[in-house]
């Protein structure tokens, strides 16, 4: 039997040998060669043509290959199923604009980056992609700048703000698709209860934590905190904003260990040792605090406009309002907005590149329609890119005035930088190490270090 | 009988295109892919040398992962195989109601992982979790109890979870190995007197172990490449002390976008896996000559 | 012989009565203590002395007063908190209590109208009738051998175990009844989170800890009710459990192996429950309203409302389409890996030819990397073959990503099958492949069923490389489709759960159609030693 483990294991160094061998970038290799699917970005290789693109070279159709994400229970109904009006967006888009077919993909959030990347990984990028970052699209040159496919009139209906978040060297790479703002939800009637005042300063905050706990006897947080791998940067964005630091300086270089931002940080960690907030904030997700807030088990908590919406849809009955993120006293606090984006890939395989970019310019201008784009935006709460849209939105609902004046206001996170898959996941490790008990200082100074190198 | 030297060969083809194709080649790609250079977007670069093994082997998480994937592999493989065993042994024995014990303990197994982990995760919340509501209410606690207050103790609720879901795969291995027993040879041990123990240790055990064995390999195997319990129920917070070796490359391809160190993370991992499975066959078989 | 049996059932009954007895004794412990904070009053902003704080005081002593008035001996507590916040201020909350303190012991239930006192009642039924069923099956067949009892002594000492069992099970019903009744359902009724049947409860309880006294008072009375229960009262359970031995040895002589057996059934019913529990709850949670998931409170188990309609929406959500799509992609993926999985194995166990064991190891390694570390590969050798965005791409690959275990559970059931059969059916003048499939196959059923049950298994819960390779909507598979339930602005956990129950069922079918295989098919064959 030795013999079987003897040629186990030879069998696995043939494997990887031959893995070596076919790794050598050898110019004269088979397709899948590394160094000639590098080049193929650039040149027009028109190999592994997919049966939709076959198709699309012999027909005037063209087919374009988009992503969405899905954001709320009707996102998948309101695309594919009947959730627009008894239609939906697909059959809607296709019926108005022959000679272009969607093959539309609603995507959860969970799964978007792996499929989006390993298709990019080989060569078979989608069309149109709506997703929240853009930077490490735009450095590869995968993307289209916007100029080249979006219509002048709706270029100018974006809100120019938003339009500002998108620009790396001075070209427009993503569109915003929608937003939505952050501000403190508090509960009324428990704060009238326990009888103090809606905090505005991080003093007050643990002031009212305080009372609220000795009020309830600790069945209620007072205050909401979200430290997971999905949410943590919101959390440093809060603490760090409110204190006069953030994620870069005044040039727009990182600068994650300031000084302000690690008491912001220690400020955040020193309200969960005080046991003001919900108890596990490395696991407790954005629904998990919004569930307790809609139950009654908190009475304060940083959340996005939707919030009102998901608490009557879980049955919830709140008495609820908003008011500004706590700062630190004599430091002014922002909000902080959110904003996803819809950009357009290059497809040097595209047998009119003219006719492609028209069909996408098209899908863009049937997307932003205030008759399909209100209804997609208010579907799920949130708040629009296009001032075209604002009219009909005010006019449904009249809160989402005031929140269009947060809006105005807010501080995005800085997406358009290369490195900021690697400061949101590292900034989100310092919290949660520090959580664990390592120093927050410390952890900030290696993140930092690692980014200035 | 008279078989031509290509017989056996013709029996084996299909099955070796259909792993050469779907299997191998993939897996060639990733020995490539991890000696070239990929973008933070996925773009594949040219030939890096060795340079994606440095920076995976430099990673500050990599000894806490590893530590946890040893403890992930070993409690998970080790618990399920001993339960497993126990449970295949009670249902192996003739008694009313056995063809439903049976359906009921494939059912961890007929879920998907990310299902079973999603009402894990349900389950044991703090404050709207099913179990605090159970015991509560059937008057057992008095209060509620965070279920998972350290990071340690979710450790532990994920590889609780991934030995409920290994369990009947272990059973039903065994369970085939153990019908395959002539029920003679225990006829045969109870006239010359052994107990429940002998009988176990001198017909049970030698004549399951073949099926055993395999199936602790492949468990080992299975259960270190096992993805959605730990992504479903931590994604690894806090900062990795939860993760094991295959959710954190995942975290590092497609959250951090270290795409080869995390490619060339995978070709580590499998090398030890193929050490592993190696020693461990050879200590069986060693065992196996000995005997 | 007789004689040892009248000795042994001596010794059982004399066992049975110490048991009884030391029941007894325990129950007439003061186990229960319950301290009933009779009245809180909570002031905030107060301090020692001033305006807010004479006014609350002199509304806990009137209170107090009323209550002494009415024959309850009460002492008065009060409890300052205070604070000095970030400004300077100091803040105060005051909390004054009126309380009560009493013990009770387990007779006290007796006479109880709640729940915990008709399991107490019972709990005593039973530990007495255990003796006493013990003695009627030992009057006048002392001398028996257990296995030739006349069928009315043998009735009686089968009662006397079921009672023994019975009240076994009753202590712990009684202490779980107990903690529910006085902290929990009552903390629900006082909070106002629930409401039906509040006045029976406290007329109820109102009998049991204040003989009926209390009456309007009751309200404040149990506003904050402690209740404390010794750890002695475990003790019931050693005592209770020595009847149940002694029983068992009256009734089969033989203690070991039945205890054995009992023990064995525990343990199937504890692995049962726990395996049962994640269903039980994908059920409850599955057919709830979206509203009663997050029910903080824990206020029931089961839903208020059985929302059947949540199935009409998981299947007008397409889930339908998806559980169709697993059924061809786990179906063909079964069918492929067992056509090249039987035929591979078959050689493996029978022929002798070079490269068999580099091949053996080959399958071994080709499951050493996850799929979620090929998708790059997997993604691209499906583009390559025009596969991309199918279903049968997703056969082949979960066909092949099963092979390994096939073939070596195959390989193995094969070799532990003798092979004279198939040369005796070769003789007859079958072809190789008649060989096959008319004598092995069905001798190897048990093997063939655990490896098609293993490729099914897989195939069905089969995610990650779906999620990558198929991007029409109603070509997905079930694990993909329901990832729609968890969006980013909300989890609907009725509807992911109510789906993940309707995938389990085709799985759970599927097993029990071919379960009975598992044990059939090697009866007729010899087996090798």
């Amino acid at each position: 039997m030795k013999k079987f483990i003897a040629l186990l294991l030879s069998a696995v160094m043939m494997v990887s040998l031959a893995a070596c061998a076919s790794s050598a970038p050898a110019p004269a290799a088979s397709e899948e060669a590394p160094a000639e699917e590098a080049a193929s970005e650039e040149e027009a290789p028109a190999e592994e043509a997919s049966a939709e693109e076959a198709a699309e070279a012999s027909g005037d159709e063209i087919t374009l290959d988009v992503i969405i994400c899905q954001y709320g229970p009707n996102t998948n109904e309101w695309f594919l199923g009947s959730g627009m009006d008894g239609t939906n967006f697909v059959d809607k888009f296709e019926s108005e604009n022959p000679g272009v077919k969607l093959n539309l993909e609603v995507v959860s959030w969970n799964d978007v980056y792996t499929v989006v990347d390993t298709r990019i990984a080989n060569n078979n990028a989608p069309d149109i992609l709506n997703i929240d970052v853009f930077a490490n699209y735009a450095n590869d040159g995968l993307l289209m700048p916007v100029s080249e496919y979006c219509p002048e009139d709706l270029y100018n209906d974006f809100f120019p703000s938003f339009i500002e978040q998108s620009v790396i060297d001075d070209t427009v790479w993503a569109v915003p698709d929608l937003a939505s703002a952050r501000a403190m939800f508090y509960n009324v009637d428990m704060l009238e209860e326990v009888g103090v005042e809606v905090p505005t300063t991080w003093a007050e905050l643990e002031d009212v934590s305080q009372a609220i706990i000795d009020y309830y006897d600790g069945e209620v947080y007072p205050w909401g905190i979200d430290m997971t791998t999905d949410e943590g940067q919101a959390a440093f964005a809060y603490y760090t904003w409110g204190n006069g630091g953030g994620f870069v300086d005044e040039n727009g270089d990182w600068a994650v260990n300031t000084p302000e931002n690690v008491e912001g940080i220690e400020f955040a960690l020193g309200l969960i040792e005080k046991g003001f907030t919900n108890p596990n904030p490395a696991t407790e997700t954005r629904y998990d605090l919004q569930d307790m807030f809609a139950a009654g088990k908190m009475a304060m908590l940083i959340a996005p406009n939707q919030l009102p919406t998901y608490v009557a849809d879980k049955g919830g009955d709140i008495n609820m309002a908003t008011a500004a993120i706590p700062a630190n006293e004599g430091k002014t606090g922002s909000s902080v907005g959110v904003m996803d984006r819809v950009m357009a890939f290059k497809d040097d395989s595209a047998p009119d590149q003219e006719a492609r970019n028209e069909a996408i310019g098209k899908f863009l201008k049937f997307f932003y329609d205030p008759e399909n784009y209100v209804g997609w935006v208010s579907m799920e709460g949130f708040l629009p890119a296009v001032n075209s849209a604002v009219e009909a939105l005010v006019a449904s609902d009249p809160s989402f005035e005031a929140w269009l004046d947060v809006l105005a206001s807010c501080k995005f996170y800085p997406a358009a930088k290369a490195e900021w898959d690697q400061v949101k996941q590292g900034v989100i490790a310092a919290e949660q190490e520090a959580l664990t008990g390592a120093d927050i200082q410390a952890e900030l100074d290696k993140l930092q270090e690692e980014l200035t190198q | 009988m008279n078989r031509t030297k290509w017989e056996p060969y013709v029996w084996l083809l299909p099955s070796i295109i259909l792993v050469a194709v779907f299997v191998i080649f993939p897996i060639l790609i990733v020995f490539r892919l991890s000696f070239s250079e990929i973008s933070k977007s996925g773009v594949i670069g040219g030939f890096i040398g060795f340079q994606n093994y440095v920076d995976a082997i430099n990673l500050p998480a990599f000894t806490t992962v590893m530590k946890n994937t040893f403890w992930w592999v070993v409690s998970v493989v080790g618990l399920s195989t001993v339960i497993g065993f126990i449970i295949a042994l009670v249902l192996n024995q003739a008694f009313p109601g056995r063809k439903i014990a049976r359906s009921i303990l494939i059912l961890p197994w007929a879920t998907s992982l990310v299902i079973q982990a999603s009402v894990w995760n349900y389950i044991i919340k703090y404050e709207y979790g099913n179990l605090n509501n159970i015991l509560l209410n059937l008057g057992i606690i008095s209060r509620a109890i965070n279920w998972r207050s350290s990071y340690q103790i979710e450790f532990v609720w994920e590889c609780f979870v991934g030995i409920f879901v290994t369990i009947p795969f272990v059973t039903f291995c065994v369970l085939s190995g153990l019908q395959s027993i002539d029920p003679s040879l225990y006829e045969a041990a109870t006239v010359d007197g052994a107990g429940f123990w002998s009988k176990l240790k001198n017909v049970t055990l030698p004549l399951v172990k073949p099926s055993l064995t395999v199936s602790t390999v492949l468990n080992i195997i299975y259960v270190f490449n096992s993805f959605p319990i730990v992504y479903t129920m931590t994604k690894g917070a806090p900062a990795n002390k939860t993760d094991t070796m295959i959710t954190y490359l995942y975290m590092l391809s497609f959250y951090e976008r270290k795409k080869g160190p995390a490619t060339a993370l995978s070709v580590i991992g499998f090398l030890i896996l193929c050490v592993c499975a190696s020693v461990y066959m050879i200590g069986v078989m060693r065992n196996e000559e000995a005997a | 012989m007789t004689g040892e049996f009248r000795r042994q059932n001596k010794i059982a009954l004399f066992l049975m009565m110490i048991g009884l007895i030391l029941s007894l004794i325990i129950m007439l412990l003061p186990l229960y203590t319950f301290r009933a904070g009779v009245f809180t009053k909570k002031s905030s902003n107060t301090f020692y002395g001033d305006e807010k704080y004479l006014a609350a005081r002199a509304e806990v002593e009137e209170a107090a007063r009323e209550f002494e008035s009415s024959g309850f001996p009460v002492t008065i507590t009060e409890d300052a908190l205070e604070r000095t916040n970030s400004k300077g201020e100091t803040t105060s909350l005051y909390t004054f209590t009126i309380e009560q303190t009493f013990g009770r012991n387990l007779f006290a239930f007796l006479r109880s109208p709640l729940a915990s006192g008709h399991v107490f009642r019972f709990l005593l039924c039973t530990a007495v009738l255990t003796l006493l069923f013990a003695l009627l099956g030992l009057a006048g067949s002392i001398d028996t051998h257990p296995k030739y009892l006349p069928k009315g002594k043998a009735f009686f000492r089968s009662a006397s175990v079921i009672s023994g069992v019975l009240s076994l099970l009753s202590v712990p019903v009684f202490v779980m009844l107990n903690n529910y009744t006085f902290s929990r359902k009552l903390s629900l009724y006082r909070d106002e989170l629930i409401e039906d049947g509040k006045e029976a409860f406290y007329t109820k309880l109102d009998s049991f800890l204040f003989n009926g006294t209390a009456g309007d008072q009751f309200e404040s009375m149990v506003s904050k009710l402690e209740i404390h229960r010794s750890g002695l009262l475990w003790l019931l359970l050693p005592a209770l459990l020595i009847m149940l031995v002694a029983a068992v040895e009256i009734r089969h002589g033989a203690v070991k192996n039945t205890l054995l057996r009992m023990a064995m059934y525990v343990f199937i019913v504890i692995v049962s429950v726990i395996t049962v529990y994640p269903y039980f709850v994908m059920l409850i949670t599955g057919l709830r309203s979206n509203a009663e998931t997050l029910d903080m409170y824990f206020l029931h188990i089961l839903p208020t409302e059985w929302m059947f309609s949540n199935l009409a929406d998981i299947l007008h959500r397409g889930v339908a389409r998806y559980l169709l799509n697993s059924l061809m992609v786990a179906g063909g993926a079964t069918l492929i890996a067992m056509l090249c999985g039987v035929p591979a194995a078959y050689a493996l166990a029978r022929m002798n030819f070079k490269g068999k064991k580099v091949f053996l190891g080959f399958v071994i390694v080709s499951q050493m990397f996850s799929p979620v570390v090929l998708l790059i590969g997997i993604s691209q050798l499906m583009n390559t073959l025009h596969l991309n965005n199918t279903i049968v791409g997703l056969m082949l690959i979960n066909a092949a990503f099963n092979q390994a275990f096939a073939i070596w559970l195959l390989r193995g059931t094969f070799i532990s099958i003798s092979p004279e059969m198939e040369e005796a059916a070769l003789i007859d003048g079958c072809g190789t492949v008649r060989a096959l499939t008319k004598v092995l196959i069905p001798m190897a059923a048990p093997g063939i069923v655990t490896a098609l049950i293993f490729v099914f298994i897989n195939a069905w819960n089969e995610y990650t490389i779906s999620t990558v390779l198929i991007s029409t909507a109603s070509k997905r598979p079930i694990t993909v489709g329901i990832t729609q339930f968890s969006s980013f602005n909300m989890i609907e956990w009725q509807y992911l759960f109510a789906a993940s129950l309707l995938a389990t069922i085709p799985v759970v079918i599927l097993f029990m159609s071919i379960e009975k295989h598992l044990t059939a098919g090697l009866t007729s064959g010899g087996v090798k030693g």
